[in-house]
């Protein structure tokens, strides 16, 4: 049985699989970007002082997260057109994810922005840094610190789940897998090998979004800006310097 | 060293206005309940200040009501030369250059744990125009200052209680403010780490720092303070100088709390 489980001439479908992976990419990278922007926005909106501002947060919040992604990918396709707003298939597939994946980000994103220390505001505002400045330098990075574990998680998944975008032809890697078994009829051995490609995708996407928290959990700086800082800081501290 | 170098490292900034810090009838008010009521208080140059009493008499407030970031109901208010706040409103426009000014020291230190000990000094000069490179030069100096040097680029979770409380005086020092307000900066500390906060607390006294000081250290503010108000149910009860306040209270309740502070002591 085992010899006649690949029969599919793969390297004639290698560009078309080469293709669907790119568009894979496409719509992980723009929705996620999407949807880490607006989730942002929304868990800002829940975390206001003002009820009116809170109340639609919560209600969008409350929304996305208690219905089907395919539900949401329908009626943004499907339904929209349906009354005139007709959005290409890229558009509807980003807009879909976006507003569902944020939904599930702006709750990680307000639980670790509520989770930073009042003590953090306030001593940032005692050295006279201002409202911006608080949230950019003082608030933000220790709130993506702890939102980065679910953070990634959602990133992975989301990955995941443009493979629903099959409904909707959106020509990405599980698509490419379906015209390749319409044409070949060999659905186990396609499908195991879409498979493989997503795990191969995602397995290393994990590990690397892993690696990247324990090093931020060690400290150790990332951006180029703060290498030079510290490094400019331990020369100037090793130095004997003169009584003060 | 020669001039320029130790004017750099000056801690105070010359030029100061006699009157740092003047305080007239300050109420503030949480929720309905009056926490302070109708307090005077005038802080000179070079002097400290300590402001002594039971937790919840409004020690605290009165402290944050200095630099603003508790807003009073009622008060005249003058820091470093200014006007900042009359009858029941904020009459400075730059709230950022009052912070500026005074430099505060919690009594959860309150450093920032995403950054190490030189950025948290750093930060704010940064933010307030200061070059990297005059940043780092001032909060290297600062570090050494307090005696954390060593500990320049470790993180605020590698450090003990009192490294933690020493970079976060060397944070507040980073834009040469006039005053410096410590809220209990030693109730969260052990004996050991209590002791090196009190040494660079003196120090910096003994180069004439101006400092409004809220502590549960009596012996400390009778070595160190030139005026001790002690501060009871929102009203200052009775204040002077620290041997008289201190060795032969005047007022019942000043002598129940020194009675009790003695007696847990």
């Amino acid at each position: 049985m085992l010899p006649k489980l690949f029969e599919v001439p793969w390297s004639d479908y290698a560009p078309a699989l080469l293709d669907g992976l790119q568009r894979t990419v496409s719509y992980t990278l723009a929705s996620f970007l999407g949807a880490a922007v607006l989730g942002l926005a929304v868990a800002l909106l829940r975390l206001s002082k003002h009820r009116i501002m809170r109340l639609p947060a919560a209600a969008y919040t409350e929304i996305f997260k208690n219905i089907p992604l395919l539900a949401i990918i329908f009626v943004t396709y499907f339904g929209l057109a349906s009354v005139g707003l007709r959005l290409g298939v890229f558009e509807a597939g980003c807009v879909s994810l976006i507003v569902f994946y944020a939904a599930y980000l702006s709750e990680i994103f307000r639980a670790a922005i509520a989770g930073v220390h009042g003590g953090q505001q306030e001593a940032a505002e005692a050295l006279g840094l201002g409202r911006v400045s608080t949230f950019a330098q003082v608030i933000l990075p220790q709130a993506l610190r702890s939102a980065l574990p679910g953070t990634n998680t959602m990133f992975v998944d989301l990955l995941k789940s443009t493979s629903l975008l099959v409904t909707i032809s959106a020509a990405e890697l599980m698509s490419e897998g379906r015209i390749i078994t319409s044409a070949t009829f060999r659905a186990l051995e396609v499908y195991l090998v879409i498979a493989a490609i997503y795990f191969a995708l995602c397995y290393p996407l994990s590990q690397g979004l892993l690696w990247l928290e324990r090093r931020i959990r060690a400290g150790i700086p990332l951006s180029p800006k703060r290498r030079r800082r510290l490094r400019a800081a331990r020369a100037l501290l090793a130095e004997k310097g003169a009584p003060v | 060293m020669t001039d320029a170098a130790q004017e750099t490292t000056a801690i105070v900034v010359p030029e100061q206005p006699e009157v740092v810090v003047r305080i007239e009838n300050l109420s503030k008010s949480f929720d309905g309940r009056l926490v302070l009521d109708d307090v005077h208080l005038t802080v000179h140059h070079s002097k400290i200040v300590a402001i002594i009493g039971q937790s919840g008499g409004g020690k605290t407030t009165l402290l944050r009501c200095v630099n603003l970031l508790e807003r009073p109901d009622n008060a005249t208010m003058e820091v470093a030369g200014e006007t900042i706040f009359a009858g029941d409103r904020v009459t400075i426009r730059n709230l950022a250059k009052l912070r500026q000014s005074v430099g505060m020291v919690f009594q959860r230190f309150n450093l920032f744990p995403h950054l190490t000990a030189v950025e948290n000094v750093m930060l704010a000069q940064l933010k307030a125009g200061v070059s990297e490179e005059d940043a780092l030069d001032r909060a290297v100096k600062l570090l050494r200052r307090v005696g954390l040097a060593h500990r320049g680029v470790a993180y605020p979770e590698q450090m003990s209680g009192g490294e933690q409380q020493r970079v976060a005086i060397a944070r507040a020092l980073a834009l040469r403010p006039s005053v410096l307000l410590f809220d209990e900066p030693t109730s969260s500390l052990d004996p050991e780490s209590t002791s090196e906060v009190l040494r660079v607390m003196r120090e910096l006294a003994d180069d004439g720092m101006t400092m409004i000081l809220v502590t549960h250290e009596l012996p400390f503010a009778r070595d160190v303070a030139d005026w001790v108000v002690f501060v009871d149910g929102g009203r200052i009860v009775e204040e002077g100088k620290p041997a008289d306040v201190l060795g032969k209270p005047r007022e019942p309740r000043t002598k129940a709390f020194l009675a009790s502070y003695a007696a847990s002591h």
